[in-house]
């Protein structure tokens, strides 16, 4: 398992990827940031805040995380390489987490790059640390969230700039499920409306962006992680056993 | 000693391979021929575990591939068709990640490593990125990590497509080598480099075996008979004469005309060539036919191998063969209405 995980982390560090990525994040955020300090006014400081900073990062992110996931199952079967990971003394499996846990890492470092827009508030101002971590394990759980279902739909399709592009298809739905769950039509069967909204992740993250750890929500996003890779072992399998 | 019995794979409901069962003994090179589209690449994706079959059973060294994966895995060394590698590692790099995915101890990885890379003479390019690698770097290096660890079973497709002349003996010279201690198993569509390496060849086609034997067996079996060729200048219709009333002569099969009054005969022998040769050579000469050529040859394994592999399969299990025979009453109802059709197309 570990030399995967450290010949994916090699793929990602040893080329431009990974700083691209992260460089790319930290511009992102960068503008959130500049912004935000840019509508600071002396009667309205409250209304900085990281937390709605990290809102909008989240849009920012759903594009960059399939960039991160695409290659990750495709580039292996369009390489061929995908014979020499099956042929070898390795399970399934543990293909499967050795490589979740490299994009995991990736995105860590990404992650780690924006801290430091608090530390320059902090110098000049003053930063609500409790409050700042609950976001950032917030963003890391649906993160690795959408990692995961990332690196699914990598694991249907042999090209990566399709992965892509249907992965951020399907992340972008995803941001809506809560407001399709508050639309009139859905409302009107509170039952419907609830199993819906169990499924909405934006809420949950508010959770946290608020400065609250639910279990509940810990719970949400850990199951949601375990079902997607189950589900991308599954799909390799399955490949395997129908293909031609 | 690796078994396979009765290996299966279904592709849909299109069948790709057809009930194979062979055996490979230690320190044997097994070779494996057929033309593109036999079903080779998919037998060896399955021996190795990657492709799951649809029926049989693969055992690797007293591990079944499908029950004991890890067990059985650990012992096999496969270079698929395209080497397995990956374009934006160093070969050192992609080396030192195949030894850590086959389990080479941390302490034994470095000394693996060189080894292999002396053996495909692949030292020098230990530094480039296996993208800026000619193909038969490519398939080099891809064979350097089939080697690491030491597996007991090789798999081997194709490995010598994309080298050079020079190249393909080295190749050849270093799987004859690996015989002391490997079993291995070796596919190829090129008959010379089969028979020039290989202990025993397996033959198939649309998923068929159709032979299986030594080379030496092979060669004997289906070339029992020797063709004469000779080219003669004078009348062809005395010379035809001549060679046909000659004792140990079967037939003439062709005829061709190569001139003015030069005719060049192709003659099935029955018997011993030397003493046939000279029989026909004295009895034209008595007759004033000037010779311009003759000798006699074996059909060679070249056209043993597109012998077989247009032959009709063999059928393997006892409910085809049933299926084929119709019981009695079908025979003779079947007999009859080709009867008939015989009939209509004699009308007509």
């Amino acid at each position: 398992m570990f030399p995967i995980y450290k010949k994916e982390l090699q793929s990602f560090f040893y080329t431009p990827f990974a700083y691209a990525m992260a460089m790319l994040f930290m511009l992102l955020f960068s503008l959130s940031f500049s912004t935000g300090i840019a509508k600071l006014d002396t009667t309205n400081t409250w209304a900085f805040s990281f937390t709605e900073m990290f809102y909008s990062v989240i849009l920012y992110f759903i594009f960059l995380l399939p960039i991160l996931t695409m290659r990750t199952f495709a580039d292996e079967r369009k390489n061929g390489t995908e014979v020499l990971l099956m042929t070898s003394p390795v399970s399934t499996a543990k293909i499967v987490i050795a490589k979740f846990l490299a994009n995991i890492t990736v995105y860590l470092f990404m992650l780690a790059g924006t801290i430091i827009f608090p530390i320059i508030t902090a110098m000049k101002g003053e930063v609500v640390v409790s409050q700042l971590i609950c976001a950032y394990i917030g963003i890391f759980c649906w993160g690795a969230m959408y990692i995961a279902l990332g690196m699914l739909i990598s694991s249907f399709t042999e090209s990566p700039i399709i992965a892509a592009i249907i992965g951020e298809v399907i992340m972008f739905a995803l941001l809506f499920v809560d407001d399709i769950a508050n639309t009139a039509f859905i409302s009107q069967f509170p039952k419907l409306r609830s199993v819906i909204y169990a499924f909405a992740a934006q809420p949950r993250f508010a959770y946290f962006s608020e400065g609250f750890i639910r279990l509940s929500d810990l719970v949400f996003f850990a199951s949601a992680i375990i079902v997607l890779l189950i589900w991308t072992y599954i799909s390799i399998e399955k490949r395997r056993w129908n293909r031609g | 000693m690796i078994t396979i019995e009765n290996l299966t794979k279904y592709y849909g409901s299109n069948r790709a391979v057809n009930h194979i069962s062979f055996t490979i003994n230690d320190n044997e090179i097994l070779g494996f021929l057929g033309p593109n589209g036999a079903g080779k690449s998919t037998t060896m994706n399955m021996i190795a575990g990657y492709l799951p079959m649809s029926d049989g059973k693969v055992t690797i060294y007293g591990a079944d591939v499908t029950k004991e994966p890890m067990k059985a895995k650990r012992n096999i060394g496969y270079l698929p068709e395209i080497p397995p590698v990956y374009p934006d590692m160093k070969v050192r790099e992609y080396l030192s990640f195949c030894a850590g995915l086959k389990k080479v101890p941390v302490t034994k990885r470095k000394s693996e490593i060189e080894r292999v890379m002396k053996l495909l003479k692949i030292k020098d390019v230990e530094g480039k990125l296996i993208r800026n690698l000619s193909k038969g770097y490519k398939q080099r290096v891809g064979f350097a990590q089939a080697l690491l660890g030491d597996p007991k079973f090789l798999i081997l497709d194709e490995p010598t497509v994309g080298l050079d002349p020079n190249q393909v003996a080295e190749v050849r010279a270093l799987i004859k080598s690996l015989k002391k201690d490997h079993s291995v198993i070796f596919s190829s569509h090129i008959l010379s480099e089969v028979s020039a390496v290989c202990d025993r060849v397996i033959i198939i086609n649309k998923g068929d075996v159709r032979a299986m034997d030594t080379i030496e067996n092979l060669e004997k079996s289906f070339t029992t008979s020797l063709t004469l060729h000779i080219k003669i200048k004078g009348s062809k219709g005395k010379a035809a004469s001549i060679i046909e009333m000659t004792k140990g002569v079967k037939e003439i099969t062709s005829i061709d005309a190569e001139g003015d009054e030069v005719f060049s005969f192709t003659v099935q022998l029955e018997g011993d060539s030397d003493s046939v040769r000279d029989a026909v050579m004295a009895e034209c000469l008595k007759n004033g036919i000037s010779i311009i050529e003759i000798y006699t040859d074996r059909p060679n394994l070249e056209s043993v191998f597109i012998e077989l592999i247009n032959r009709p399969a063999k059928k393997s299990g006892l409910q085809e063969l049933l299926d084929e025979t119709p019981d009695e009453s079908g025979e003779s109802g079947e007999d009859e209405s080709d009867g008939g059709d015989e009939t209509e197309k004699e009308e007509e």
